[in-house]
């Protein structure tokens, strides 16, 4: 089978420019509602339950979920799935842990959460720090999949379209805030899902609508050893490592914290996890048919010779059961489904450059409605120029991974910080400030020194650190920081402050 | 939940074998167990929601009173 990927696809094009019309026809709504900082960052925390269900699951699902785990599935098989579960799991984790406690203490940003029972300024910096470290491996991976997908569905080259994404998640976020942002991430949610199923529907069409069938197809390609675990997880530990920061980097996802201040209440905090949980587990349910369904119909070698990490198994798919429109369609669906993500990353970005460093730290919460927002708009266009230069250094990187890398720096940053600010009386600033240091620290030194980077990159013949998940040993050194730190120098009066805030931590009232 | 998915994680980790055994044919142990993980988390959120939206929310409401 011949592939028109690479030619320009005029039906993709139009789709993709139908998308963006209507979007940036959402953001100039939008911007009549963003003239507070409260809008800007929050939507006027107007945001109902199922809408921000449906756009956690937008912010979440991001080209990692879609483009590289059919990848992955459909290189690797098995082995791809543990990306699907694992990061599923994380949600119930942030339904238990975070999310109303978070909802109820704090106002854009998750070190709000930190800062109100800590010393402001030093855990501010820390917090940013580990913060734009996530943000920036999250942009990188999505900005490589935009690239890739746009020269191969427009015939572009990569720079220019990765320049396109820069610019059209720019005008979304610069002029629309967080209610553009997050209606571009509903409308987002559900054309994904809509195309994922229609997707999978057609594939499973072939087999009766049996889905035993097709994976039995597939072993019978492939042997059956492609529906157990393989070769990507050979070393256990790396296993374990990968599962661990699959599942706690959900809980330290700056762009998916802030979506809790969006709603009313932590009521609806809540039930909005759980739709966001129900669609994403669907979602995640997809993808074995997806990675299946490329392996078996497209075939592996067809699959790697146009893209070596896979990540475009799933267009292949389309264009395999549905021809060239439907490729158009669902490569729309892909493109329109990063530009949400990163518009949510940048985002989040720019209000921990600006509410948290700009106004609390470098002006004392001094500044009114006006310079919050002008100096959160500027972060915007800073982030944004910072995302295109990622995307370009980076390319031909394989889009899962790098995502899985971000995952393991927020778990190892963020995470431990914000679980004990939450649950342990006795943490200190020192405490959580060197944890998240520690933690930012040692998941990026652990990945610079992982294999990845040794052999794969720089051509050593091995790597110093045997892991290529770093987070079993980063996360590891984040809890033990901060528990070491906050018991070896007790600060009585930060219990006190705990104990205050108990009430409004729990309960909401202030 | 973190029991059900680090039971999961590990058996991937240390028993590739089990989790490669047929069960059916085109159904090995590991997807079976796979797919369950993702509905066990399903099962668990809408727990705690019926949980927290009936019992949870009234208690809060007397603790604020």
């Amino acid at each position: 089978m011949t592939s028109s990927l690479g030619e320009p696809n005029l039906l993709a094009i139009s789709f993709f420019l139908a998308f963006i019309v209507g979007s940036l026809g959402i953001t100039v709504w939008a911007s009549r509602r963003t003239r507070t900082a409260d809008q800007f960052y929050a939507a006027g925390r107007s945001v109902t339950a199922l809408q921000n269900g449906l756009a956690l699951a937008g912010d979440y699902m991001s080209a990692a979920s879609f483009l590289g785990i059919a990848g992955l599935v459909a290189v690797s098989g098995f082995d791809g799935l543990i990306y699907s579960i694992g990061w599923l799991v994380g949600w119930p984790l942030v339904m238990f842990l975070i999310a109303e406690p978070l909802r109820n203490l704090g106002r854009y940003t998750f070190a709000d959460v930190l800062a109100a029972r800590l010393r402001q300024t030093p855990i501010r910096i820390a917090a940013a720090i580990g913060g734009l470290a996530v943000i920036c491996f999250y942009l990188i991976a999505q900005m490589v999949g935009a690239g890739n997908l746009i020269q191969l569905l427009f015939g572009l080259p990569y720079e220019v379209a990765v320049a396109i994404v820069g610019v059209v998640m720019l005008a979304y976020v610069l002029f629309g805030g967080m209610i553009a942002t997050t209606w571009v991430q509903i409308v987002k949610a559900v054309l994904l899902l809509g195309g994922a199923t229609l997707l999978a529907g057609f594939v499973l069409a072939r087999y009766n609508f049996n889905p035993l069938a097709l994976f039995a197809a597939a072993s019978e390609v492939y042997g059956t050893s492609v529906l157990g675990p393989g070769r990507l997880v050979s070393d256990p530990i790396d296993a374990v490592s990968l599962g661990l920061a699959l599942m706690l980097g959900t809980a330290g996802l700056p762009h998916i914290l802030m979506r809790f201040y969006t709603v009313p209440d932590a009521r609806t905090a809540r039930k909005s996890v759980g739709y966001a949980t129900a669609v994403i587990g669907f979602f995640y349910l997809l993808t074995f048919i997806l990675g299946f369904g490329a392996m078996v119909i497209v075939g592996r070698g067809q699959i790697t010779a146009i893209d070596a990490g896979g990540n475009m198994a799933a267009p292949l798919l389309a264009e395999a059961v549905g021809g060239t429109p439907f490729l158009g369609f669902i490569s729309a669906v892909a493109f329109a489904t990063i530009l949400a993500v990163v518009a949510g990353l940048t985002l989040s970005g720019a209000a921990t450059l600006s509410h948290d460093l700009w106004v609390n730290v470098v002006r004392g919460e001094k500044a009114d409605q006006r310079e919050q927002l002008r100096v959160a708009k500027g972060a915007t266009v800073l982030l944004a120029l910072i995302s295109i230069a990622l995307g370009i250094l980076f390319k031909g990187q394989n889009v899962a991974y790098m995502v899985g890398l971000a995952f393991a720096i927020a778990a190892s940053a963020n995470f431990p910080a914000l679980v004990l600010s939450i649950f342990w009386r006795k943490l200190t600033t020192a405490g959580a400030q060197y944890s998240m240091l520690a933690g930012t620290a040692s998941a990026l030194g652990l990945i610079y020194l992982s294999p990845t980077i040794q052999v794969d990159i720089l051509g050593n013949a091995e790597a110093w650190f045997p892991l290529r998940n770093p987070g079993i040993v980063s996360i590891s050194i984040a809890f033990a920081v901060a528990i070491g730190v906050s018991l070896l120098r007790p600060v009585p009066s930060e219990e006190q402050r705990f104990v205050d805030l108990e009430r409004q931590l729990h309960l909401g009232v202030e | 939940m973190m029991a059900v998915y680090f039971g999961f994680v590990l058996l991937v980790a240390f028993n590739k074998p089990l989790l490669a055994t047929i069960v059916m044919p085109g159904l090995s142990l590991g997807m079976l167990l796979g797919a369950l993980v993702i509905v066990v988390a399903w099962a668990l959120t809408w727990i705690y929601i019926r949980w927290a939206n009936t019992h949870y929310d009234e208690a809060l409401k007397g603790l604020r009173r």
